[in-house]
């Protein structure tokens, strides 16, 4: 198998890492500059990667993986359809947090899966969002997806908008949107706080098909009663892998379920163990770092 | 190098974050770099602000120009922005005005507009509430009837009223409620919740320094 | 359409008419049943009242002006309890829209009930960008991160600073948030530097909290109007959160209503349409 060359700047990159490291460990007092009271962090970061990479690998190697049927994300394309069919837009909010929040770049991500749909199908698409850096990086994200599409000249810069950098004015002004523009589908993905409701109840007024996904386990609720379809959780991060369909990108998240089997295991046996009264060692391998 | 440079920097950056959650903070290299690391986050966090305006005054100021439906609007939008930023950012010194401590333009309008505004937009929750309610809470099966009986024990818990009714029956409802629904079933539903979003984030975030994940970028 | 199918296509602004009156009444005929104490607000209550007078307390405002009604209260009614033991209070916030003004609004408020004095009693460090890196900047110290008080004055100059460096002089953290920045502070500042805390969210947020509880990694939790009114009653002083109890009663039992009655038509709608098919 050919290898890939910018393998060699990770192998470069992570040697110089290794090597400073080692410096600091045997030129240092041992003690001092280790966090020996983690040590239990850091063997669970080291299985999950282990787990991470090798799914990945395997993916790569074209192994066929499992994944369960997610049916918000079903819906995305057909829910896309109809609104080329009714002739109005499609509003697509990645989450009203920063670009630092993990749960905004899996919104981003999920844009640039819907973008190349809107792309394909000549459909209009908004995307409001409530901070800077996410118009910059929604920006791109589109503007890449159409010229993927080969629909370079359909794209309007005008369609990621920068709307108010406070959470009610912005939600004043998409439900006003909403309610003007009656967009066909909304697909609410990312990071959502008091205003979900406000959002879905006001989209639902509008008539539009709406599908949700957050990993707020306070936003669910509101979701699941005003929304046709939601994603919960982990589903979100999951999204951009399942709407890709590409292998690489589902052997992560095998690898993800590994480790959630590993610590379902792990509470079970604890339970186990506690009941039986010896749980004491085995509790003491998960103190809290 | 337009995809390697901020792959790179992803990777760098991430596995600095990591190894220095192992390694003490003060006296190590790896923990001081991680420290210095989010100290440049806060300095870029301000300049980003600085582009939220810059974005918003382009797009307004855009609409006003060529008169586009709604331009009255974006005139308002553009005034308060000014009315806002400019007294606060003039020294106190100059005018008890300007600044933003009590009695300042910015405090005024913070208080007596603001606040109120943003008060208001919250409580109209409490309508959609009711309505979303209203719509959507149907016991169209075995599974949603057990959660409307939950639900509605809950709502009468938490306030006097419906506590005081529920204190009518025998037994002790709401201690039963509070042990039961929220330290059991509640307790546990929210745990499973946020210990696979975690470990999504955490897998998300494994792709993304790997450079796995690039799709935040608009490539792949 | 039948009777049954219409109610269930109720125009929503009768419902929002109904919400109105329900929050109106109260006002007019306040009824004030007695608020009885869960056990999460009573081990918060023990916790603040089980450390030492004169202990550093971080009073954390976390919340946006929006949900002002819920956690101003928790806000105020922890403000009263140390400084009633005669603790220092540093307020901070980690919300950049109106947490610092709201800080210094509650702060000077409950300090004149009780004679404190700024910069000795009592501080406000104000708002910094960034909160993953401030709480953990405060690790290390906190005049890295805030060198100044929300109106400027360096910390070297006020007192009350004199012995509080970073977590280690920091008794409690009484956190009161209506956002995210709450899990922040469990997972960076309660598990990496074991600063005992307890939670005030709305009631939205609470259910989540109950996990952390459970876990002893919060001592206790306020979960929104109502905790904030149990918090009252422990205090002896019932106040805003407890006069608001009325009115979240009727709107609750209005809910309750509204679901009965949209489930009544539901039921009554299938069975017309059974009827007719027959």
């Amino acid at each position: 198998m050919k290898r890939n060359p910018k393998t060699i700047y990770y192998i470069i990159i992570a040697t110089a890492v290794a090597g400073f490291g080692g410096w600091t460990v045997f030129t240092q007092d041992w003690s001092a500059i280790f966090r020996a009271d983690r040590i239990n962090a850091l063997v669970l970061i080291s299985l999950f990667s282990a787990a991470v990479l090798l799914y990945t690998r395997w993916a790569r190697q074209g192994k066929p993986l499992f994944l369960r049927k997610i049916p918000g994300l079903d819906a995305v394309e057909e829910a896309v359809g109809r609104a080329t069919e009714m002739g109005r837009p499609v509003l697509f909010i990645p989450g009203i947090d920063e670009l630092d929040q993990i749960e905004t770049i899996a919104g981003v991500s999920i844009l640039g899966r819907v973008a190349r749909i809107t792309a394909q199908y000549d459909t209009p698409l908004t995307v409001p969002v409530r901070y800077p850096l996410v118009l910059a990086a929604s920006q791109e994200v589109v503007e890449q997806a159409y010229i993927e599409m080969g629909k370079r000249d359909a794209y309007d810069k005008d369609t990621v908008r920068y709307v108010a950098g406070e959470q009610f004015a912005f939600t004043a002004t998409v439900n006003g949107y909403m309610m003007r523009e009656r967009p066909a589908t909304n697909i609410y993905m990312g990071a959502f706080f008091a205003e979900s409701l406000l959002l879905a109840e006001t989209g639902n007024a509008a008539g539009s098909i709406q599908i949700a996904g957050t990993a707020r386990p306070e936003q669910l609720p509101f979701f699941i009663a005003a929304c046709d379809y939601t994603l919960m959780g982990e589903e979100l991060y999951a999204a951009s892998a399942y709407l890709s369909h590409e292998p690489i990108m589902t052997g992560g998240l095998k690898g993800q379920d590994f480790i959630k089997i590993l610590i379902a295991a792990c509470i079970i046996l604890g339970v186990l163990l506690v009941i039986l009264g010896r749980g004491d060692t085995f509790i003491s391998l998960f103190d809290a770092v | 190098m337009r995809t390697t440079a901020p792959v790179a920097i992803a990777f760098l950056s991430g596995i600095a974050m990591v190894l220095a959650f192992f390694f003490n903070e003060e006296t190590t290299f790896v923990g001081r770099l991680s420290n210095e690391l989010l100290n440049w986050l806060i300095i870029i966090g301000g300049f980003t602000l600085l582009l939220g305006v810059v974005s918003i005054t382009r797009v307004n100021l855009a609409a006003v120009k060529r008169r586009k439906e709604g331009w009255g609007y974006k005139v308002l939008t553009l005034l308060a922005i000014l009315a806002m930023s400019l007294p606060s950012v003039l020294s106190s010194s100059w005018s008890s005005l300007f600044g933003r401590s009590d009695g300042s333009i910015y405090d005024w309008l913070f208080i007596n507009l603001q606040m109120p505004m943003m008060a208001t937009m919250f409580a109209t929750l409490a309508f959609y509430i009711a309505s979303a309610a209203y719509r959507a809470f149907r016991a169209r099966s075995s599974e949603a009837t057990i959660l409307l009986i939950t639900a509605t024990l809950v709502m009468l818990w938490r306030v006097p009223m419906g506590e005081a009714f529920l204190n009518l029956f025998p037994g002790d409802i709401p201690g039963l409620l509070n042990t039961y629904i929220m330290n059991g079933a509640n307790l546990a539903v929210q745990r499973g919740i946020i210990i696979g979003a975690a470990l999504g984030a955490s897998a998300m975030s494994l792709r993304i320094i790997l450079g796995i994940e690039r799709t935040y970028m608009g490539k792949g | 359409m039948s009777f049954w199918d219409q109610m269930q296509q109720m125009d929503r602004r009768w419902i929002y008419l109904m919400v109105g009156i329900a929050v109106i009444i109260p006002f007019i005929v306040p009824a004030k049943f007695p608020v009885s104490v869960t056990p999460e607000v009573q081990t918060f209550f023990d916790a603040v009242e089980a450390l030492p007078d004169s202990s550093a307390v971080m009073l954390v405002f976390d919340y946006y002006p929006s949900t002002m009604a819920e956690t101003t209260p928790m806000a105020v009614v922890g403000a009263r309890h140390l400084f009633r033991k005669d603790c220092r209070i540093i307020t901070l916030s980690n919300i950049p829209l109106g947490g610092p003004s709201l800080a210094e609004a509650v702060t000077r408020e409950v300090a004149a009930e009780y004679g404190k004095v700024y910069g000795v009693d009592y501080v406000n460090l104000g708002y910094k960008y960034g909160y993953v890196s401030v709480l953990k900047g405060m690790g290390l110290s906190i005049e890295s991160i805030f060198p100044t008080d929300n109106s400027g004055t360096p910390l070297s100059e006020l007192p009350i600073m004199d012995s509080v460096k970073n977590y280690e002089d920091i008794a409690f953290v009484f956190e009161v948030a209506d956002n995210a920045t709450a899990d922040y502070w469990i997972s960076i500042v309660n598990a990496g530097y074991s600063v005992p805390m307890g939670v005030g969210a709305t009631a939205v947020m609470a259910p989540k909290f109950y996990a952390f509880v459970g876990a002893g990694q919060i001592v206790g939790l306020l979960g929104g109007m109502k905790g904030a009114a149990e918090y009252e009653i422990l205090l002896g002083q019932p106040d805003a959160a407890f006069r608001g109890m009325d009115i979240q009663s009727l709107v609750h039992l209005l809910i309750i209503g509204l679901v009965v009655l949209g489930n009544v038509g539901y039921f009554m709608g299938r069975q017309h349409k059974r009827g007719l098919k027959l």
